[in-house]
């Protein structure tokens, strides 16, 4: 690999945050790192702030940090949500806050889509179907090497799911009762150019991911105490889980939501204003 | 070949506890003893290839040594993304174990015939390539990827040859002139020194590691000939033709660089990769026929 690629980011140390970030903070974020790179993903990245904010929340994310091998692993399998995902583990502490202003900057490690060349990112994903069969790996490693204070847990598109890839995964996932690893799908039904009901309707998706042998929990998406909960349900239980999280695509930017343009779409300065004044409104608020 | 790397392996772990061994349900009668003595390092995956990979290489995120057993076709066509991305960007040290190598499955088609896989491998640079023509470097082989801890695909022929009886990524075995040499890997080097037993004349190079190939060592023996001829169970741009022609380019090789080897996918039917051997010139008579033009 071409070592300017590989180059770690710069490390963080020293005590981390203890609350968890404001979702609304996080959106904020997203959408200055969006505008400034002319940048597309607002849609799936705005869907899966929270998702993030649980994952993150669940495990300790110091020993992310700090690249303990026995740390849990967070795999982003829908790797375009990577200004959502840097964002997050920005708001952490996980990450430097000042790397966000080089999101797909010239010599940045911060691509468009999820990259280990920044620290703390455990797997570059942008194919889909490839993150979840990873995670389900270090799942099974965890397992193995008799840690059992640490999680795996992977984050999926609701599109994303349409790759057989990700059902190899689930289906040994079920099979080995991986209680140690949760998949989290972003339900925000809306894949890259249109509703997932029109092209592949997966519904009822929970009786899906229940016959394969996984334990199944929904939520809304947006409420990140509920996601919390259904992660810490899933994991004391005897099986792999899933949560489906029932979101909305773009969540937070009003003219955006529900609209498939918006995987595309990069804001210009009207509609960047008009996106930061709808999330400034809602700082705080969560 | 397959028995001495997968008893090798099996040895290993005995003393290196990140050996993981996975298998996509392959390997019957020979991967059992794993799951008896090591449950914890083994895995049957079922036929699901793609997470084989995948799953691979999130056991090296958590620092296991995995090797990942398959039929090559299968290993390497279907997973290309996977080998790809989640080995080849990551830098992991997962060992793919491809069984079978050019025409080894002769009668069960063209899906089955392993005649592309390696030069699709050659595409991604980061992942090193071995097809042993010996079980004296199969069997070193192992100890060998452990060591390198690099990312790796091995193309693991059928059949037990004992020669060359070297552990060498490459060795030449020389003729009587220095005129003509037979280029080669894995089985089809039996071919090459089935056609040098009949003329001795012919220098036979068998080539045991694809990539890295030792460039100036190899360039160096091959300078003196007139002749090389690149045999190879395996389409030729893509595959060991292609690479020599690069290295006769950039060192100047004054000899004439010949391919015997198929050029598409066929339909026929042969009871063994002797039949194909024949029909694509990959035989001694072939081999005997294109020197001797």
């Amino acid at each position: 690999m071409d070592t300017q690629v590989k180059a770690s980011t710069t490390p963080v140390a020293g005590p981390l945050p203890n609350a968890l970030p404001d979702p609304a903070a996080v959106r904020l974020s997203i959408l200055d790192m969006l505008y400034r790179a002319k940048a597309s993903h607002l849609g799936s990245s705005m869907s899966a702030v929270e998702m993030l904010i649980a994952m993150y929340g669940s495990v300790d994310v110091k020993k992310i940090r700090d690249r303990e091998p026995g740390r849990s692993r967070v795999i982003v399998s829908k790797g375009h949500c990577a200004a959502a995902t840097y964002a997050t583990m920005a708001h952490f502490g996980v990450i430097p806050m000042a790397l966000l202003d080089t999101y797909h900057m010239n010599g940045s490690h911060l691509a468009g889509h999820v990259s280990h060349a920044v620290q703390a990112v455990e797997h570059s994903t942008g194919a889909l179907g490839h993150g979840i069969n990873v995670a389900v790996g270090c799942a099974i490693g965890l397992r193995s090497r008799g840690i059992r204070n640490a999680l795996s847990l992977a984050l999926v598109g609701d599109g994303e799911i349409q790759e057989g890839s990700v059902w190899e995964a689930l289906m040994l996932a079920a099979h080995l009762r991986l209680n140690n690893f949760v998949a989290l799908v972003d339900n925000n039904r809306i894949s890259s150019i249109t509703d997932t009901d029109k092209v592949l309707d997966m519904r009822p998706l929970a009786a899906r991911f229940g016959g394969l042998g996984l334990a199944v929990r929904e939520v809304d998406g947006h409420d990140v105490a509920a996601i919390l909960a259904a992660i810490r349900e899933l994991t004391a239980g005897e099986q792999a889980g899933v949560v489906i999280c029932n979101t909305v695509k773009g969540k937070g930017v009003p003219f955006a939501e529900n609209q498939p343009i918006w995987h595309y779409r990069p804001l210009n300065d009207e509609l960047y204003a008009q996106a930061k004044a709808a999330i400034l409104a809602a700082v705080g608020g969560n | 070949m397959r028995g001495q790397i997968i008893d090798a392996i099996f040895a290993r772990m005995a003393r290196d506890p990140d050996i993981f061994f996975l298998t996509a349900d392959m390997g019957i009668n020979l991967v059992e003893k794993f799951a008896d003595k090591y449950p914890q390092r083994f895995l049957n995956v079922g036929i699901a290839e793609q997470n084989l990979v995948g799953v691979s290489a999130g056991l090296a995120n958590l620092g296991f040594r995995p090797f990942a057993y398959t039929i090559s076709n299968f290993a390497v066509h279907r997973c290309f993304e996977q080998i790809r991305n989640d080995i080849g960007i990551h830098d992991y040290p997962v060992v793919l174990l491809g069984t079978s190598a050019g025409y080894d499955n002769a009668p069960l088609g063209p899906t089955h015939h392993v005649i592309d896989d390696w030069g699709a491998i050659k595409s991604i640079p980061e992942i090193d390539i071995y097809c042993p023509s010996s079980v004296t470097y199969a069997g070193f082989l192992v100890d060998h990827l452990l060591a390198a801890g690099r990312p790796a695909y091995v193309r693991i022929p059928k059949g037990e040859y004992k020669t060359p009886d070297s552990t060498a990524h490459f060795v030449m075995l020389p003729g009587s002139r220095q005129d003509t040499v037979l280029v080669s890997y894995g089985g089809v080097v039996q071919d090459c020194l089935a056609a040098q037993k009949r003329d001795p004349s012919l220098a036979v190079l068998a080539v045991n590691r694809l990539r890295p190939i030792e460039e100036e060592k190899l360039a160096a023996a091959l300078k003196p000939y007139r002749r090389v001829i690149v045999a190879e169970d395996h389409f030729p741009s893509s595959g060991l033709y292609g690479s020599l022609c690069e290295i006769a380019v950039r060192h100047r090789l004054n000899g004439r660089l010949e391919s015997l080897a198929p050029r598409d996918y066929t339909l026929d039917v042969g009871t063994s990769n002797a039949y194909f051997h024949h029909k694509y010139g990959l035989d001694a008579d072939g081999i005997l026929a294109a020197a001797s033009a």
